[in-house]
C-alpha cells in the first residue's frame, strides 16, 4: 500500500477559551482518496482542515502532510507545503478588483512564474473548469457557483496532488453544488487527493467516498455504509 | 533574480499607487524630519569648517619678561622650538613690534609718535603643528610654555577658541538628540503608513499565503516601499535644503553678501548627502520591517 499522504496521530486542539475542537484524532488519508470530513457546524471539521494547511497548530499530537512533520517546533516551510496543496473555502477568497484570469494567474505570479506564463497556465486551467468563456470578465460578474469554480481553478493551477476544501459548496444552491461536485469528482478521477469538509449529509450520501465523521472533536471513520451510524451520532447530539 | 526584481518593483508600484495619499503624507513627513536634521547638519558643518579655518590661523604669542638679556633669547628660541607641537618660532623684538604696529595703523601711524619701541615687550610668535591647532592640544603647548620662567604672558585667543568649540559641540549634540527623536518619529510614521497599505492589501496577502507565496514574495515589496519612501523623503529634504541655501544668498542685502563673501558658507558635501539619503532609506526600511513583523506573519 502507498504511504499515507496525510497522517494525524493523537491530535488534540484546545482553544484558549478551553473549547476542545479536536480530541485524540488519529487518521490516515492515502493518495488518490476522496474523503469527506463530515459533521455539524462547530464540530471541529474546519479546525481539522486548518491544521492540515498549517493555518492552526494542534495543541498536541503529530501531523504529517506530504512527509512533512508540520507541527514540529520551528517548522518554517509552510509555503513549500502549500505549493503542494490547493485550498478552497466557502467564501472563495477571490480578489474582487481583478478578472477571472488575473485571479488564477495571481497564484502563479506570486510563486515565481512570469506574467506571461501565469496568464497562459491560468487560461488552460480555466478551460478545465469550464470557464474559458469568462476569463476576461470581472470576478463580481460571475455567479457564486462560477466564483467557486474560479477558486478551485486557482487552487489547482499549481497542479497540486492534494486539494483541501472547507465547505466549498456552503454558499451554493443545489444546481451550483452539483456543478462543483462534478468538477471535484472529475479531478479525483484524474488522481487528485481530495479532502472535503461539509455539514451536508445529503450531499455525502450521493457519493460512495470515504467519510470521516467528526462530532465534538472526535472522529468516526468509515465508508458510505457508516452514514447511518453518522446520522445516529448527530441524533444523539441533537437529543442533548 | 531579474524576474523577482521586476515582480517586486511592480508590486511596490501597485501598493504605492493604491495608497497614494498616505504614501505622499509619509514622504512629506520624512522630508520635513530629514530637513530639520539636515539643517542642523549643515549648520554644524559650516561652523566646524569655520572653526577649522580659524584654528589654522591660530598662533601663540609668548611675551618675554622685560629686561630679559638678549644673550638668553637665542637659547630660549631653541628651547621653545623643541617643545612638542611647535612648528615655527619667530622672535619679535620691540622694534619689530613697533614696525608691525605702524604697518597696521597705516595713515594713522602718527598716533605712535613719541612712543619708544622699548615700551613694547619682545615676544615669540609660535606657529603650531596642524594637529595642535585646536582648543585641547593648544593648551598642552601653553602648559609647557608656562613652565619657562622668562616668559611673562601667553596669549592665544583662548576664549574665542573655547566659546566657539562649545558652540559647535552644542550644535552637534542638538543635531544628534533631534536626529534621535526624529528617527523614532520617522520609524513610527513609516510603519503606520505601511500598516495601512498592508491592511488595504490584506485579502491579497491572505491569498498569497494560501497559494504558497514565499515570505520574500510577500514582504520584500513592502520593504521596498519603505526604502522608496525614505529615499524620496531624504531626497526632498536635500532639495529643500539646497534651495534654502541658495535662497539665503539671493535674498540677502548686498552689504551682508559682501560680509558673507569672506566666510565660505558651504553646502553639504556629497558624502554627507549620500549618508542622509541612506539614512532615510534605512529609516524607511526599519519602519516597514516593524510593520511587517507585526502584521505579515505567515498564517
Amino acid at each position: 500500500m502507498d504511504e499515507a499522504m496525510i497522517e494525524m496521530h493523537h491530535v488534540f486542539k484546545t482553544y484558549p477559551s478551553q473549547i476542545s475542537a479536536l480530541s485524540d484524532v488519529t487518521l490516515e488519508i492515502f493518495p488518490g482518496e476522496f474523503t469527506f470530513i463530515a459533521g455539524p457546524s462547530g464540530s471541529g471539521k474546519s479546525t481539522l482542515v486548518r491544521i492540515l494547511f498549517c493555518a492552526e497548530k494542534p495543541t498536541s499530537g503529530e501531523v504529517v502532510v506530504h512527509g512533512m512533520h508540520i507541527n514540529q517546533p520551528g517548522f518554517k516551510k509552510i509555503y513549500q507545503l502549500r505549493k503542494k496543496m490547493g485550498i478552497v473555502s466557502q467564501d472563495f477568497k477571490l480578489l474582487k478588483d481583478r478578472t477571472v484570469n488575473e485571479n488564477v494567474a495571481f497564484a502563479l505570479e506570486v510563486t515565481g512564474h512570469t506574467r506571461e506564463e501565469a496568464k497562459w497556465k491560468a487560461s488552460e486551467i480555466l478551460k478545465r473548469v469550464g470557464l474559458e468563456e469568462r476569463e476576461g470578465d470581472p470576478i463580481l460578474s460571475l455567479s457564486a457557483g462560477e466564483q467557486q469554480r474560479v477558486a478551485i481553478a486557482r487552487a489547482l493551477v499549481h497542479s497540486p496532488s492534494l486539494l483541501l476544501a472547507d465547505e466549498p459548496t456552503g454558499n451554493l444552491d443545489a444546481k451550483m453544488t452539483l456543478s462543483v461536485m462534478n468538477l471535484l469528482t472529475d479531478l479525483h478521477q484524474k488522481g487528485t487527493t481530495i479532502v472535503f469538509a461539509t455539514q451536508y449529509t445529503g450531499l455525502i450520501k450521493r457519493y460512495s467516498y470515504r467519510i470521516i465523521q467528526i462530532l465534538n472533536g472526535q472522529i468516526w471513520d468509515g465508508r458510505k455504509a457508516d452514514v447511518n451510524k453518522m446520522n445516529k451520532v448527530e441524533e444523539v447530539k441533537a437529543g442533548g | 533574480m531579474t524576474f523577482f526584481l521586476q515582480y517586486v518593483m511592480r508590486r511596490t508600484f501597485q501598493n504605492m499607487m493604491g495608497n497614494l495619499f498616505p504614501n505622499l503624507i509619509t514622504i512629506g513627513i520624512i522630508a520635513i524630519s530629514m530637513l530639520i536634521f539636515s539643517t542642523f547638519t549643515l549648520l554644524a558643518y559650516n561652523l566646524t569648517n569655520f572653526l577649522k579655518i580659524w584654528e589654522d590661523k591660530i598662533e601663540v604669542i609668548a611675551y618675554l619678561k622685560r629686561g630679559t638679556p638678549s644673550g638668553e633669547v637665542e637659547p630660549l628660541l631653541d628651547k621653545t622650538r623643541l617643545l612638542e607641537g611647535v612648528e615655527v618660532v619667530r622672535y619679535v623684538s620691540p622694534y619689530d613690534a613697533m614696525a608691525f604696529m605702524e604697518t597696521k595703523l597705516g595713515r594713522q601711524k602718527n598716533l605712535l609718535q613719541g612712543i619708544q619701541p622699548a615700551v613694547l615687550p619682545p615676544s615669540f610668535e609660535i606657529q603650531l603643528k596642524k594637529e595642535y591647532r585646536n582648543s585641547t592640544k593648544i593648551k598642552e603647548v601653553v602648559t609647557h610654555l608656562k613652565k619657562i620662567p622668562q616668559l611673562e604672558e601667553i596669549q592665544y585667543g583662548q576664549e574665542w577658541v573655547e566659546t566657539f568649540s562649545v558652540l559647535v559641540h552644542i550644535l552637534r549634540l542638538t543635531q544628534w538628540i533631534l536626529g534621535g527623536l526624529l528617527l523614532i518619529a520617522v520609524v513610527f510614521i513609516t510603519s503606520n503608513t505601511l500598516q495601512l497599505t498592508i491592511s488595504s492589501r490584506r485579502e491579497e496577502i491572505e491569498v498569497m499565503q494560501w497559494v504558497g507565496a514565499s515570505p520574500a514574495f510577500i514582504r520584500v515589496p513592502f520593504y521596498m516601499e519603505g526604502l522608496i519612501q525614505g529615499l524620496l523623503g531624504g531626497g526632498l529634504a536635500i532639495l529643500f535644503l539646497f534651495l534654502m541655501h541658495q535662497g539665503l544668498f539671493l535674498n540677502l542685502p548686498p552689504s551682508m553678501q559682501a560680509w558673507l563673501a569672506k566666510i565660505p558658507v558651504l553646502f553639504l558635501p556629497l558624502e554627507t548627502i549620500v549618508w542622509i539619503l541612506l539614512g532615510g532609506m534605512v529609516l524607511g526600511f526599519f519602519g516597514s520591517s516593524v510593520a511587517s513583523m507585526r502584521v505579515l506573519k505567515y498564517k
